[in-house]
C-alpha cells in the first residue's frame, strides 16, 4: 500500500464521495432549473466527478478518467439537444437565442459542463501516469 | 446582473477547488485498490487490518457503516419532527379563537404546507429508514446493506432537500409555497391570481424530489439486500416480518416514487417552461390528481406498514408468545401493498369524475379494510393470555393498535362515496389521517427509539419518564384528533387560519378546536420529556450489562440484532458499569411490567445464543 494511505483505503466502511454526490445534485436541478450558468455548470461538475470517482472507489472501473469523458459526452449530447431543439443551425442564431431563450441556457450551460467533464478526464488519463 | 453572474461563478469555482483539495487530502485516489463488488466484504468482527472508519465529524460524513447511517437518519428525523412539531404548535395556537389574531392566513398556510411535506417526507420516511437500516442488515445476518455507498448518498441526499423544502421561510424576498402537501393544480402551477408562481414553490418542488430520488435509492437497495444479503440460516421461510414489511415498502417506494419525482418535473416544466401538462387546455388539472394520488395513496402505506411492522415484532416481545398467524400478518402486508396501487381515485370523488369509476374505487378501498383488520384482530389474539409487561414500548404498540382502529374505521367510513360527499375536505379527512400518521407511524417511532435503545446506546431510558411521554402523548392523541372528527361532522373545513360560525350559544366549533389544541400541547411536552429523556439517558443512564435487558430468552425470543449486541458487548468489555448495588436485573427487564416464566411458546425465532451470562452486575433504574 502507499505510504500515506486514502481514507477509504484506511478505514474499511467510509467513503468520502458520497456526500459529494448528494450535494452535485442539488446543485444541478437547481441550476438547471433556475438558468443559473455557473452554478448549472459546477452542480453538474461536482455531480459527474464524485459519480467518477465513487465508482472507481468501489471498484467498478480502474481509472475515474474514462468514466468521467463518458458523462461528459453524455451531458454535451443532452445540453445539444435541448439547445438546438429550439433554433436553426448556425452560430449567430444560437448567440440570439442565448439572450431571448431560457431553453438555450440550460442547454448550453449543459454543453459546458460536458465539455469541462471531458476535458479533465481526457488531461487526467494522459496526465496521471507521470504522477503516480 | 451580470455581476450575480460573476460572482456566482467565482463562489463555484472556490467550491469545485475546495472539495477537490478536500477530496485529494483525506483520499489518496490514486492509489484504490480495487475491490470488486462494491467492497465491504469482509466479516463484520474479523481482525482486519484495516480499522472500520475514522474518528470525529470526518466519520459521520464519511460513513457508510449502515447502523452510523441509520444513526444518522433517526437523528435527522428527531429533529425534522421537532420542526414540524413547531410548525403545527404556531398553527393550533392560532386556532385556538376563530380570528387571525396570531398570524396571517398566508403565513398560516405556508406553515400548513411545510408541516405536512415535512412530517410525511422529512420525518415518516427517515425514521423508518432510521429503523430498518440499523437493524435489517443485522436481523438478517448481512454484513451490511448491499450497495453501502449507495446508501450514504441517500442519505445525504436529505438535508440539502430539507433547506430547499423550508427555503421559502428563511431566504430573503422568497415566499414559502402555500399550495398544501397536495400541490393541486392550477393553484400550484402558479396561474390564476397568481399567487403560488415564486421561486419558494419551485425550490420546494425540487426538495421534494430530491428525498424522492433519496427514498428510491434506499428502497432498491433494501430490496438487493433482503433478496440477496441474507444469512444462511435466513431463508424466505424464517423471514422475520420486520423484514416482510420494509420489503413490501421498499417495492410500493419502487413504483410509486419514480412517479411522483416525473408528476414534480412536470409542474416544474409548467411552472417554468411553459409546458401545459396539467393546464385546463391541456392535460387537464385532474391529470395532476391522478398522477399525485397513484403516488399518494401508496404513500400512506409506504408509512404505515413498517410501524405495522414494528407492532408485529415488539407485540409478541412483551406478551411471552410469538405472533398469532405469522403467514396471515405477510398475506395481509403483502395484499395491502397491491391493493394500495387500486384505490387513488378515493380521494378525487368529488371531483366530478365518472361515477362508474368512483364505485369501482369504492369497492377496492372497501376491500383493503379486510387485509387490515386481519392484522388487527392477529394482534389482538397475540395479547390474548399472553404474559403482558407493560414496559414503554409495548405501551406505544398497545395504543397503537387502539389508533389504528379508529383510524382504519374512520378511513372505510370514508371510502364509502355518499359519506366522502359529505365529509371530503373536512377535518374528519384530518382526524382520520391523523390517527395514523401520528397514532401508528409516531406511536410506533417512539415504541422502536424505546425497544432499541439498550442497543444504540448500551444503557437503559428512564421508565417513568417514558411513561408520561406514554400517556401524555395517548390522552393529547386522542384529545387532539378525535376533537378533529368532531369538527368534520360539524362541517368544519380543513386548512383555514379562521372560521366564523357559531352554532347556537355554545360555540362547539370554537370549543372542540381549543380541545384540539390542547392536547397537541400534551402531545408536545410528552414529546419534550422523550427528548430530554433520550438525550439524559445516554450520556447518563444505567449501562446495561445484560446482552438480554428484556428477558427475551425466557420466550425463545431471543433474536439476532440481540444476539450481535450480546456479541458486541463481549468483544468491547471496556470499563464494567457503575454501581451495582441493588442488581436487580428484573427492573431493567421489564420495565415496570411483572416477570414471568416462560410460557414456552416456542417462538418461530428461536436460536438462543449460548450463555446466559446472568451476573446479577447490573445497574438500578435511575428514576431518582
Ligand atoms: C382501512 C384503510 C383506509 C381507507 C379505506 C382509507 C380511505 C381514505 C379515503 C376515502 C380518503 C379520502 C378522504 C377525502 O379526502 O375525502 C382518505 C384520506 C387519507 N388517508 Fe386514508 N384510508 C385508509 C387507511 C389509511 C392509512 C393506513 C393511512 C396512512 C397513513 C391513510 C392516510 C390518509 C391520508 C394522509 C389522507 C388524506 C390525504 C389528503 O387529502 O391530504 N389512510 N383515506
Ligand atoms: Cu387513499
Amino acid at each position: 500500500m502507499d505510504e500515506q494511505p486514502g481514507l477509504s483505503e484506511q478505514y474499511r466502511r467510509a467513503s468520502a464521495w458520497p456526500l459529494f454526490v448528494a450535494l452535485g445534485l442539488p446543485l444541478a436541478e437547481i441550476g438547471v432549473l433556475f438558468g443559473l450558468v455557473p452554478v448549472a455548470v459546477g452542480g453538474l461538475l461536482l455531480f459527474v466527478g464524485s459519480i467518477a470517482g465513487i465508482t472507481q472507489e468501489s471498484g467498478y472501473v480502474e481509472r475515474p478518467w474514462n468514466l468521467l469523458a463518458g458523462l461528459g459526452g453524455v451531458l454535451l449530447v443532452l445540453g445539444a439537444v435541448l439547445a438546438l431543439s429550439q433554433i436553426p443551425f448556425s452560430a449567430g442564431a444560437l448567440t440570439a437565442a442565448l439572450a431571448s431563450n431560457g431553453l438555450v441556457v440550460r442547454g448550453v450551460s449543459i454543453v459546458i459542463a460536458g465539455f469541462v467533464a471531458i476535458g479533465v478526464g481526457g488531461v487526467g488519463r494522459f496526465v496521471e501516469p507521470q504522477s503516480v | 446582473m451580470a455581476n450575480e453572474q460573476i460572482a456566482l461563478t467565482l463562489l463555484m469555482g472556490v467550491l469545485l477547488v475546495a472539495v477537490t483539495a478536500f477530496l485529494t487530502r483525506i483520499e489518496d485516489w490514486r492509489s484504490y485498490t480495487p475491490l470488486a463488488g462494491g467492497g465491504g466484504g469482509t466479516a463484520e468482527e474479523s481482525g482486519y487490518a484495516r480499522e472500520e472508519k475514522p474518528g470525529g465529524l470526518i466519520r459521520w460524513l464519511t460513513t457508510v457503516d449502515h447502523k452510523d447511517i441509520g444513526m444518522l437518519y433517526g437523528t435527522y428525523a428527531l429533529a425534522t419532527f421537532t420542526i414540524g412539531g413547531l410548525m403545527v404548535m404556531i398553527m393550533r395556537t392560532e386556532l385556538l379563537d376563530p380570528a387571525a389574531t396570531l398570524i396571517e392566513s398566508t403565513t398560516y398556510n405556508g406553515l400548513l404546507t411545510s408541516h405536512g411535506i415535512t412530517m410525511l417526507f422529512l420525518f415518516g420516511t427517515p425514521i423508518i429508514a432510521a429503523f430498518s437500516n440499523y437493524f435489517i442488515p443485522l436481523i438478517i445476518g448481512a454484513d451490511d446493506m448491499a450497495f453501502p455507498r449507495i446508501n450514504a448518498i441517500a442519505f445525504w441526499l436529505l438535508p440539502p432537500g430539507a433547506l430547499l423544502i423550508w427555503a421559502g421561510f428563511f431566504v430573503p424576498g422568497l415566499m414559502p409555497a402555500q399550495t398544501a402537501w397536495t400541490m393541486y393544480t392550477p393553484l400550484s402551477a402558479g396561474v390564476g391570481a397568481g399567487t403560488q408562481s415564486g421561486a419558494g414553490v419551485d425550490l420546494m418542488l425540487l426538495g421534494l424530489h430530491l428525498t424522492g430520488v433519496s427514498a428510491t435509492m434506499g428502497a432498491i437497495n433494501f430490496i438487493a439486500t433482503i433478496f440477496t444479503e441474507r444469512a444462511e440460516d435466513c431463508t424466505w421461510a424464517n423471514l422475520d416480518i420486520f423484514s416482510w414489511t420494509i420489503l413490501t415498502q421498499s417495492g410500493l417506494i419502487l413504483f410509486a416514487f419514480p412517479l411522483l419525482g416525473s408528476a414534480i418535473v412536470m409542474l416544474l416544466l409548467d411552472r417554468n417552461l411553459g409546458t401545459t401538462f396539467f393546464a385546463v387546455e391541456g392535460g387537464s388539472p385532474i391529470l395532476w390528481q391522478h398522477l399525485f394520488w397513484f403516488f399518494g395513496h401508496p404513500e400512506v402505506y409506504i408509512l404505515f406498514l413498517p410501524p405495522a411492522g414494528l407492532i408485529s415484532l415488539i407485540l409478541p416481545k412483551f406478551s411471552g408468545r410469538k405472533l398469532f398467524g405469522f403467514k396471515f400478518v405477510v398475506y395481509s402486508t403483502l395484499a395491502i401493498g397491491v391493493l394500495s396501487f387500486g384505490v387513488w381515485a378515493h380521494h378525487m370523488f368529488t371531483t366530478g369524475i365518472d361515477p362508474r369509476i368512483r364505485g369501482s374505487f369504492m369497492a377496492v378501498s372497501l376491500a383493503i379494510a379486510i387485509p387490515s383488520a386481519v392484522k388487527v384482530f392477529n394482534w389482538i389474539t397475540t395479547m390474548w393470555n399472553g404474559k403482558v409487561r407493560l414496559t414503554a414500548p409495548m405501551l406505544f404498540s398497545v395504543g397503537t393498535i387502539s389508533n389504528f382502529i379508529i383510524g382504519g374505521i374512520t378511513g372505510v367510513f370514508l371510502a364509502a362515496i355518499p359519506v366522502d360527499l359529505v365529509l371530503h375536505d373536512t377535518y374528519y379527512v384530518v382526524g382520520h389521517f391523523h390517527y395514523i400518521v401520528m397514532g401508528v407511524l409516531g406511536f410506533m417511532s417512539f415504541a422502536g427509539l424505546y425497544y432499541w435503545f439498550p442497543i444504540f446506546t448500551g444503557r437503559m431510558y428512564q421508565r417513568t419518564l417514558a411513561k408520561w411521554h406514554f400517556w401524555l402523548t395517548f390522552v393529547g392523541t386522542q384529545l387532539t384528533f378525535f376533537a378533529m372528527l368532531l369538527l368534520g361532522y360539524l362541517g368544519m373545513p380543513r386548512r383555514y387560519a379562521t372560521y366564523d360560525f357559531s352554532i347556537g350559544p355554545v360555540e362547539p366549533v370554537t370549543a372542540l378546536h381549543q380541545v384540539a389544541t390542547l392536547g397537541a400541547f400534551l402531545i408536545a411536552i410528552g414529546f419534550v420529556i422523550h427528548v430530554w429523556n433520550f438525550v439524559q439517558s445516554w450520556s447518563e443512564g444505567p449501562i446495561i450489562e445484560d446482552g438480554d435487558p428484556w428477558n427475551l430468552r425466557e420466550t425463545n425470543q431471543y433474536t439476532r440484532e440481540w444476539q450481535w449486541h450480546h456479541r458486541r458487548m463481549q468483544t468491547t468489555i471496556a470499563d464494567g458499569g457503575e454501581g451495582d448495588e441493588e442488581g436487580e436485573e428484573s427492573r431493567f427487564a421489564t420495565d415496570g411490567g411483572e416477570v414471568d416464566d416462560a410460557d414456552g411458546d416456542g417462538a418461530d425465532d428461536a436460536n438462543i445464543d449460548t450463555d446466559a451470562d446472568d451476573s446479577s452486575a447490573d445497574t438500578d433504574t435511575v428514576e431518582n
